[in-house]
């Protein structure tokens, strides 16, 4: 099936690695992924922090691209973009007065019709329907992952019926499970990275990676898993740092969850584009045998 | 021996009170004080001001200490109180709300290169209808190498600011995940009227 495709910016830039896996990976999955068209920052939290107006028109435009697309449902795997769209969407579902004004601007005016998916929920599906399972043979066999959720992922700030619980989700146990890794079980699962304050305030956000970091070490973790590109980006580009200051030798590589799923596709390293991780990401593969 | 006594200055209280309430969505005459938020809150011990601390200064009326606190400025919008808060209170949004009246107030931010990302991150949105790494650290960097120098911060601190990021930009232009093309979208018009809508600019 064909599906409707919101990168955002970070995968049309230093995450554009995800962007290459999500497209390969979920199309090995039967879902054909089609980029809407000209599509504009979703403002993300900075919107949010400087002005209520831009951080609801700045999705809605997208979100009346993606009515106007014909799709049904649209996926967006980064989880700041996922949320900042859906708040959007419900908002402008009962601000009529809002959405008028917003519409005003618009060309493909926002109707809200589009069924919004993020990643995770789209995995968790294809791993409970059987499909991983089919098209993702090779069993990740000695991979002990801990599932890195973050915030975004799994907390909202309005009222919404969400398909995992809050402080202990399972989705991404699910999709390790059906890909044979055996994911560990801790306590920083949903706890936040700091985000921007890694650039902009970044001894707490050191602090805050140093206490993951140290439990999924702890509890035997040999590799964190995300889906979210901004917690990849930090526990990955900083997590040397934040380890040297605060005492932490082990290394662990972060990868995204459709770095996972590839791998036991069989997809190759070179494909995946697992070069491009900071802290080193095929070694630990290569010694289960697994590339 | 001074006594103090708590002034309830209701012009000021109610309008602070009802201006907060009305910005962020948020009912902070629900909150009955449990500090649920304040075990959860990621930054709490940094920030000293823990939500449930920020929700009773504003139905208290202290303008001042609302907008001039640390948990204003260093909260990472994580949600972690709000979705812990017996009573849903979010008080992520309420910062939200207060780093935009701070904002809009002219006054200065707490922490200026907090206040500095968020302002350049949009503007680099604005021009070009996606945001560009570049354009946008670019601009991030330029604001604080001036507030520091402008601030009499020294030199000092503006060269270790640039190191740090210069080695950043050095290992991500290794691994290839530096950027240089610039995306600019087809309806950039309607882009900048939105934000002309919003920001009245």
């Amino acid at each position: 099936m064909e599906m409707a495709y919101y990168p955002g910016c970070s995968l049309h830039a230093s995450s554009a690695l995800y962007d290459i896996q999500c497209r390969e990976v979920l199309g090995r999955l039967g879902v054909d992924l089609k980029e809407i068209t000209d599509w504009n920052c979703c403002g993300a939290t900075s919107a949010a922090k400087t002005n209520d107006f831009l951080s609801m028109a700045l999705p809605a435009r997208n979100l009346g691209i993606a009515d106007a697309s014909g799709y049904a449902e649209m996926v967006i795997p980064c989880a700041s973009c996922y949320s900042r769209t859906l708040l959007a969407q419900k908002a402008l579902e009962t601000d009529r007065d809002l959405r008028e004004k917003i519409n005003a601007e618009l060309s493909a005016k926002m109707q809200g019709k589009i069924r919004l998916w993020s990643i995770l929920d789209l995995l968790v599906d294809k791993a409970k329907s059987g499909d991983i399972g089919s098209k993702a043979p090779r069993k990740l066999e000695g991979l002990n992952p801990a599932c890195y959720y973050g915030c975004l992922q799994t907390r909202y700030p309005v009222d919404l019926q969400l398909p995992d619980d809050i402080e202990n989700p399972q989705g991404m146990e699910v999709v390790c499970e059906a890909l044979g890794a055996k994911a560990i079980d801790w306590g920083y699962k949903t706890d936040c990275c700091g985000a921007s304050a890694s650039v902009n305030d970044s001894d707490v956000s050191f602090k805050l990676m140093s206490n993951i970091i140290k439990d999924a070490v702890g509890r035997g973790a040999n590799c964190l898993v995300a889906t979210c590109p901004m917690c990849q980006m930090n526990m990955d580009s900083f997590q040397n740092t934040a380890g040297e200051k605060y005492g932490i030798n082990e290394k662990l590589p972060v990868y995204f969850i459709t770095e996972l799923i590839g791998v036991s596709m069989g997809i190759s390293a070179v494909e995946l584009q697992l070069d491009r991780h900071f802290v080193e990401a095929t070694a630990l593969l290569r010694g289960l045998k697994l590339l | 021996m001074l006594t103090t006594a708590i002034r309830y200055k209701s012009e000021v209280s109610k309008s602070l009170l009802q201006e907060v309430m009305e910005r962020s969505g948020q009912d902070l005459n629900a909150c009955y004080q449990c500090r649920r938020c304040a075990a959860g809150c990621p930054v709490g011990d940094v920030t000293g001001v823990t939500p449930d601390r920020l929700i009773r200064m504003i139905v208290l009326g202290d303008k001042e200490g609302a907008m001039n606190n640390k948990l204003v400025w260093q909260c990472v919008a994580c949600y972690t109180c709000g979705t812990r808060c017996p009573n849903n209170i979010h008080t992520a949004r309420i910062t939200e709300s207060l780093k935009q009246m701070v904002k809009e107030a002219h006054l200065k931010p707490l922490s200026p290169k907090i206040a500095n990302f968020h302002s350049s991150f949009l503007t680099s949105a604005s021009h070009f209808g996606r945001m560009n790494e570049l354009e946008f650290m670019g601009m991030y960097e330029t604001k604080n190498i001036k507030d520091e120098l402008l601030g009499g911060g020294g030199v000092k601190a503006v060269i270790a600011e640039i190191k740090n990021q210069a080695q950043l930009g050095k290992t991500m232009m290794k691994l290839k995940r530096m950027h240089f093309g610039f995306e600019k979208i087809k309806g950039l018009s309607e882009v900048k009227s939105l934000f002309k809508k919003g920001m009245g600019k």
